[in-house]
């Protein structure tokens, strides 16, 4: 495989959380605890995960509440940082959309396009171009210059999926994008799916639906306990998941 | 490198802008008062401390309204560009956590947003300035340097603070003291010669002190700034910056995980 194929390569990549008994968040707090213990232990999120992703290609990502899916998502998407040894490499620029995530909620849904569009690697004047295409989309019409933070969640992640739709981005994380919104909503981003918008871009989807993984992911990876333990088949990722929990 | 990526190379400076803007706006026009808040505050302090130190204590500065007015202005970008971005990491988390921004982006746009509230301040300045039968000369040329020595400081200043933040969030506390310290330790009041004969290394000790001094030799005097105290305070800035630098690329780097 050419490494210009590759979107996206982790390379023994481990996270692990040092949990002290005794939290000190200020120097206050330091100053006169100096001298007692506080004893730490460490959590691994995620452990020792390798794989790659080529262009163009929907990768689901599934497991259980706390199996380390959504740790993993913020390593690949550089939110997080893996422990040392670990390497991640992307090959283009990505977003990761969640509910209302990348939004403030102090700025209206203009400002956020804006802000959203620009980070994205978008020129003021494209966003000009797509603005009203995101707003009908997004079916915000008369909330245009409403902060976000009067919307409802429903509202918020009709704002996310309409940027994604409309956004340049080279490696789209969806992390349960589907989990609010009423269903008129659902029906037209399935549709959006559907429509050959997913062709050609690098997705990863984090879902428990698996009839979303199912329809859309070409191979799919099953997070156990902060492993790894089956990245292929979509299917075969599915009744792996499926086995786990009998 | 694919072409989103060079696209967000290519629009830095504009997606900066875009921030700066954005963030003026949230400072200033959600106020009731608006933008004329940022110029009243300033002015009001100036006020207080003109009547105080002119009229009650007798301080004999010529132009002296002018002179504290500059003092406070400078002081207050300072204190704005420290104070205000210690928790820059947290409230402006929406912006890196899920895109590929550079930190460096979100603090040279929020400091820039201050130096618009300042740019208003300097202008009110420079009338009063010339109403009052005032000249600049030539080395208003001196000024841009001492702008961006100020910058530079705060920047540097923003970054180390706004790092320790994530591990001491008592830091805006401790930090409020070391402010209230510092004001009464910069000629902002007085005269640089009253506070030298006091203390006599403060000058260079204190980074602000030599730019207020600097920037009323050249806007208010005429003449050619201190250039040793000038060289001194662009390496402060220097060593700051690069240490405020460092502290984001080695702690910021995990603010996600620590906020």
């Amino acid at each position: 495989m050419e490494a210009t194929d590759i979107a996206l390569r982790l390379q023994n990549v481990s996270k692990t959380f040092k949990i002290y008994d005794k939290n000190y968040q200020t120097i206050k707090d330091r100053l006169f605890n100096f001298y007692k213990t506080n004893r730490s232990r460490e959590i691994q999120a995620v452990k020792n995960v390798s794989f790659e992703i080529r262009k163009g290609e929907c990768i689901g990502l599934i497991g259980r509440n706390g199996s380390g899916k959504s740790t993993l998502t913020k390593i690949m998407s550089g939110s997080f940082v893996p422990d040392k040894n670990g390497i991640v490499e992307r090959n283009g620029t990505h977003m990761l959309l969640n509910l209302g995530v990348g939004f403030s909620h102090e700025l209206t849904a203009r400002e956020n396009i804006y802000v959203n569009g620009s980070t994205l690697g978008l020129r003021i004047s494209q966003i000009d171009e797509i603005f009203d295409q995101i707003i009908a989309y997004a079916e915000l019409e008369d909330f245009v210059d409403t902060k976000i933070k009067y919307f409802s969640s429903g509202m918020v992640q009709r704002l996310s999926f309409s940027i994604a739709i409309y956004a340049q981005a080279d490696i789209l994380f969806l992390d349960e994008i589907f989990a609010v919104g009423d269903e008129k909503f659902r029906d037209k981003a399935t549709k959006t799916l559907e429509n050959n918008w997913l062709k050609g871009r690098t997705v990863i989807i984090v879902s428990h639906s698996a009839d979303l993984i199912r329809k859309y992911c070409d191979k799919t990876i099953l997070m156990q306990k902060g492993e790894m333990i089956f990245f292929g088949d979509s299917e075969e990722a599915l009744e792996l998941y499926k086995q786990s929990y009998s | 490198m694919t072409p989103a990526e060079l696209s967000i190379q290519s629009n830095r400076w504009e997606r900066i802008w875009l921030l700066a803007k954005i963030e003026f706006k949230l400072r200033y026009y959600e106020n009731k008062l608006g933008l004329l808040w940022a110029l009243l505050k300033p002015i009001s302090e100036m006020l207080i401390f003109y009547v105080a130190f002119e009229y009650l204590l007798g301080m004999k500065i010529p132009n002296y309204v002018c002179y504290i007015y500059l003092g406070i202005i400078t002081w207050n970008f300072f204190v704005e560009s420290s104070t205000g971005m210690i928790p820059i990491l947290n409230t402006k988390k929406y912006l890196y956590e899920y895109s590929n921004i550079s930190k460096f982006e979100i603090y040279i746009a929020h400091l820039l947003s201050i130096g618009i509230g300042f740019s208003f301040n300097l202008v009110i300045f420079a009338v009063y300035f010339i109403l009052t039968g005032n000249a600049f000369s030539i080395n208003l040329l001196f000024y841009p340097i001492i702008l961006v020595n100020l910058f530079l400081l705060g920047l540097g200043i923003a970054m180390i603070l706004s790092t320790v933040y994530l591990i001491a969030k008592d830091i805006n506390q401790i930090w409020a003291i070391v402010m209230a310290m510092g004001f009464w330790l910069s000629p902002i009041l007085f005269k640089a010669e009253e506070l030298r004969a006091k203390l006599p290394l403060i000058d260079y000790f204190n980074p602000v002190s030599g730019l207020i001094i600097n920037s009323r030799k050249v806007l208010m005097e005429g003449v050619q700034p201190d250039f040793t105290l000038m060289l001194i305070n662009l390496l402060q800035a220097s060593i700051l910056m690069l240490v405020g630098g460092l502290l984001v690329r080695k702690i910021g780097v995990k603010a996600s995980e620590l906020l």
